[in-house]
This record gives structure tokens, sequence and C-alpha cells, in this order.
């Protein structure tokens, strides 16, 4: 059966693109959020992991306000970088994990999760972001991926507790996949911003450096707040820390944390970064 | 959606909300209770237990002492603040003694004799009589009795402060009669000028029992108030100045986003730069859309329900760092904006 080997909470920060883009990797600026990422980085590239089950909200890319997915799965071979304005960037298309990702299409309808199934999708920084966090920027992604899209911007947004019980069933989805294949599944966005209203530029250091710290030991309290607390302390875009629940949920209830990173702010949100594995 | 909460004043009832509950129509609406306690921060932590949710208090006087106290203790959780036939002055020379009075009247002489000797003087003077509403209004205060009547004027002797205590910033109706002499309408000038967003509205030929003296006037006041307090209350956010993308956001700006949206492909980009006003009109915005759009005003845009994702595009035909429009939104300098949101960078 397929190996959960690790769980990857992390920032999607559109800038942090912007910063790649524009080579500002190794500035006095970006270096120190950047290299904070680098023992995960190295822990990952030992382990060889085959498919990156990545968990992230469209941002106004690939779903218009016409028709807005609560959860949306996909099932594609490729996963081509798409417009947001400034043209695709330029980075390698994202190969498909089709086969898991039907089996975790039966995984989650028999579990009554319902998702819209997506056999052609681009996928926006949410996704690009963090794939480029843990695996640089190859030629050719390392990994196959499966992308799980929750619809953070619209309300009603699902519920906390809802998307940990996603995580277990994404869990019995691996557990019960008849390959020897390692998958990483990777919660993103956040941590605390909001880019909307008078209240735009909100961050919560504090509140992220806990969340970095206890989101592995004790994840409890997460699990316990509100969509409206998580708005009331993370801001609102930084309710988008909902999507690491899934990637919590999905791991034992004793985990290690084997890295973790925090730095605030980067352009308008505090960003993070935790690396989980069972213990 | 927000409950509307009556609150009836000294030894009252559900009486004296008929007429206004009978215009709310699919507004939910229910009478309190504050029957059982004999001081106001009591009764205020009562209702605040009993009815879950937010609020709209519609208090009528020592029911509006009430609904201001509820709405120190949880501003938060109060949609809209409607005050009738009340005030906020303190405790005033000669008063205990003359509640005392009537404490007494009350045990000794039994709730008929204290209708006869009070109400009265509550009534416009200058209306002809009207012996049914005289006949209802003595059996409801017969009806509350003499231990109901004496822990609110406790609760009256005892009041806190209500004029310090009123720093409520959302939607207020003011309400009080002509003819009001224990209540005058200067009374409510003096909350006015500590709230002033509050509309006062004056009602012609009533006392201090305004909501039963000219029910139709009061009800139909309340009714539209209220309705437009639960509208906004669904469009506003629960998290002060945090606009979340629901439904009414999303019907106001359905239009404006869409534009932006035009703008992901090359061609949108194209016609947008080539000719903005007839880009912006192929998408049926409002007149103030459009010029919110035109004059790059972001916070306009986000308050006519533009989603912060979708009308970032327009920063990439027009260059707009993020830090820019958020500073905007704040009404914040980009130095202050940045020393007092974002901080010092914090790393490690």
């Amino acid at each position: 059966m397929a190996k959960l080997i690790a769980g990857i909470g992390t920032s999607h920060v559109p800038s942090i693109a912007a910063a790649l883009d524009k080579g500002l990797r190794h500035t006095d600026e970006w270096a120190p959020f950047f290299n904070g990422y680098i023992p995960a980085q190295d822990w990952v590239a030992a382990q060889k992991p085959d498919i990156a089950v990545v968990i992230f909200n469209d941002h106004g890319n690939a779903f218009f306000l016409d028709r807005v997915p609560t959860l949306a799965l996909g099932v594609a071979d490729n996963y081509a970088p798409i417009d947001e304005g400034w043209g695709p960037r330029p980075v390698p298309d994202f190969l498909g994990a089709a086969d898991f990702a039907w089996h975790l299409a039966d995984t989650m309808v028999e579990r009554h999760f319902d998702p819209l199934i997506c056999r052609e999708l681009e996928v926006d920084h949410g996704m690009q972001v963090p794939m480029e966090l843990i695996f640089g920027r190859p030629q050719v992604w390392p990994v196959k991926v499966v992308p799980i899209l929750v619809n953070t911007i619209q309300y009603p947004i699902p519920t906390p507790q809802r998307m940990w019980d996603l995580g277990r069933t994404l869990r019995a989805a691996i557990e019960s996949y008849p390959t020897d294949e390692k998958v990483v599944v990777l919660g993103t966005g956040g941590l605390s911003h909001q880019l909307q209203g008078a209240r735009a530029g909100y961050i919560n250091p504090d509140e992220d450096r806990k969340w970095i710290a206890d989101i592995g030991p004790n994840p409890q309290r997460y699990r316990d707040m509100t969509r409206e607390d998580y708005i009331q302390v993370f801001g609102s875009e930084g309710a988008e820390l909902i999507m690491w629940l899934v990637m919590r949920g999905c791991m034992d209830e004793r985990v290690n944390t084997l890295s973790r990173h925090y730095f605030a702010p980067a352009s308008m949100t505090g960003a993070g970064m935790v690396l989980l594995e069972n213990a | 959606m927000a409950t509307v909460l009556f609150i009836p004043g000294l030894v009252c009832d559900g009486l004296v909300w008929q007429a206004a509950q009978a215009a709310m129509g699919d507004v939910p609406n229910v009478v309190a209770d504050i029957s059982a306690h004999d001081s106001i921060p009591d009764m205020a932590r009562d209702l605040l237990a009993k009815h879950d949710g937010r609020l709209i208090l519609v208090g009528h006087s020592l029911g509006g002492r009430v609904a201001m106290e509820m709405a120190r203790m949880a501003h938060g959780r109060v949609a809209g603040l409607a005050l009738l036939n009340t005030g906020i002055h303190p405790v005033r020379a000669g008063e205990e003694g003359k509640r005392h009075a009537m404490i007494t009247m009350g045990y000794a002489r039994g709730m008929a004799e204290v209708a006869a000797a009070w109400l009265p003087g509550m009534m416009n003077a200058d209306a002809p009589p009207n012996p049914a509403l005289m006949k209802a209004l003595t059996d409801m205060v017969i009806r509350m009795g003499p231990d109901v009547h004496a822990r609110q004027l406790r609760a009256l002797l005892t009041r806190p402060d209500a004029g310090a205590g009123l720093a409520y910033k959302g939607p207020m109706l003011l309400m009080t009669g002509r003819q009001d002499t224990w209540s005058p309408i200067a009374q409510h000038e003096d909350i006015r000028a500590l709230c002033p967003q509050a509309r006062l509205e004056i009602i012609e030929s009533a006392g201090h029992f305004a909501p039963v003296e000219q029910p139709d006037a009061v009800a139909r006041l309340l009714a539209e108030w209220a309705l437009g307090v639960v509208r906004d209350d669904i469009a506003l956010v629960r998290i002060p100045d945090t606009p979340l993308y629901d439904r009414p956001r999303g019907t106001l700006g359905y239009a404006l986003n869409k534009m932006a949206m035009g703008l992901s492909t090359p061609q949108g980009r194209a016609d947008f730069l080539s000719n903005e006003d007839a880009y912006l009109a192929r998408f049926n915005l409002t007149p103030q859309q459009t010029a919110a759009v035109k004059a790059r005003d972001w916070a306009e845009m986000v308050r006519l329900g533009g989603n912060l994702f979708y009308i970032l595009k327009l920063s990439a035909v027009d260059p707009t760092p993020i830090r820019a429009i958020g500073a905007a939104q704040a009404g914040l300098s980009m130095d202050t904006f940045l020393d007092t949101r974002l901080g010092k960078v914090t790393n490690g």
C-alpha cells in the first residue's frame, strides 16, 4: 500500500513567486525567508516522495464566481500554470497522479465528500508557490501531483471541522491505494493576513508562531475554532489556514515536527512552514 | 438573521409591542422578560444569555436602559438599537423617596391604585380619553403585580450611568412622543449628542406610552428601520472592517468582479488598455463602480462588492503594489500602514 511519509504546511503568498521570478531569492529582504525552507527541502529530497497532494484555494483564476466548487479534485495528467493577469509564470507544468486521484475520488465519494472532478485544470500560485518552496525550480518536477481545491473566497466556506475530516478521508485513500508509492501532503495558505476592507494589512505574528508551534503537537484548539474565529485571529484571508487542517487531519494523532519556519511580513502576510512526520 | 428583541418598560409586557410585532413581517422578533431581576445589569446579562445570536434591541423606557446596558456589555452582538421614551440621566434628587412610596403603595393598596396614580401622567394630556387603552394598561399593571413593580423600581434606583457607558456605533433609532413630559425630546437629544449616527423621530399626539398611544405610527417606523438593519447586517461583516464575500456582496459586486476577470486574458488586457471606457461598458457596471474603477479607488471598489482576488487583476494593467492597495483601503499613508499594520520583520 502507498505510504504517507510527511505532512507539510506552508504559505502560498504570490509575492514569493514574484520574488523568485525577479531573481530576488538571495537578496537581504528575501534570503531569510527562503533559507528557512532549506532543511525541509533537503529532508523531502532525501525521502524521494512519488506523489504530492496539494490542498489550496484557487484565487479567482481557474474558477470565476459563476460556479464556485466548495471542493474540487484534479484528476488530470497535466496541470499548466494559469494566467493570473501577468501571463503564465515560467514554471514547468505539473504532471498529475491521475490513478491515485481517481482512487481518491472514489474514496471521497464513498465517505460522503463529493468534489467537483476536474479533467482539465490550470493552477495558480496557490499550488505553484508551495511546490517551488519544497521542490525548488527543477526542469521537471520530481513528484506527480494531486490538487485539491477548497473554496475560501465566497461564503459559506467549509468549516475547519470538515477540513479535518477530509484529511482523515485522504489518509484512508492513501492507505488503501495498492502501490508502494510515497505520498506527501501539502496543506497551504496563510498565515495571518487580510487583503480586504479597512482592516487590510492585519497580521498576527504571535498567533502565527503559536500555530507553527502547536499545529503538530496540539491541534485541538484549531479543530475547535469556528470560521469566524479564524477570521478574527488570522484575518479574512488568513482563514485559508483551515486547509492546513486537511494535512494535519491526515496525519497520526502523534507527530514529530521535523522543521518549522516563520517570517513576517512577506508582502502583507505572516509566512511560515512546518514539516511533520508521524511519530 | 438578527432577531428583534422587544424590551418593555416598568410593569409592562408584550401588550406595548403588539402593533410593532404585527408589523415586523418576516423579521424574527420576540418580547423580552425583565421581571425577574432587580438591577439593570442583571436584566441585561440575563437577556444576553437567553437570546442567541445577533440582536436588534428595541427598548421602551426602562427597557431602553436595559438595551443600552446590553449594548455596553456586548456591542458586537447588537445589530441595531432603538430607544423609545427613555433617557440616560442618573437618579435625580427626590426620585428615591417617590419611588419607594410607589413600592409601598403597590403592596399596601394594590396595583390597581398604582395604575390609577401612575398611568394618567404618562399619557398625552391633550388627547381625548381612551377608556379601552386605560383599561388594557391597568390590567397589565395588575397582571405584573407588586413584586415585579418593586424589583423594577429598585433597578431604576440603582441604575448605571447610561451616558458614560453609551459608546454604541451601530444603527440607532430614537423615538419619543411630542407630549412625553416624563421622557421629553431633550432627553433623546442628549443621547443623540453621544451617538451622532442616531436618527430621532418625534411621534405626534403621544406621551410616554407612544407605542400604544400611536401604535400604527410607532410600528411602521420600527418595522422599516428593523428591516433595513437586518438587510445591512447580513451584508455587513461580523468582524469590523472585514468584508466577507457572501451573498449580498456577491450580488452587489458580481459585474465588477466579472469585469476584472476579463483581464485574465491577453485580449482582455489589450482591450482595457486600448479603450478603457469601451471595455468597462461591456459589463453593466453601476456608474459608481465605473467611477471607482477609473479612479483606481480600491476602498470604493471593495465597498461596491469588488473582491480583491478579482479586482487585483487591474494591477496587472495598471501596476500597483499590493501594499499600496492595502494602505488605500486602510485609509493610511504607506509609511503609517507599514509601521502600524505590518510592523517590523520578524524571522525564524
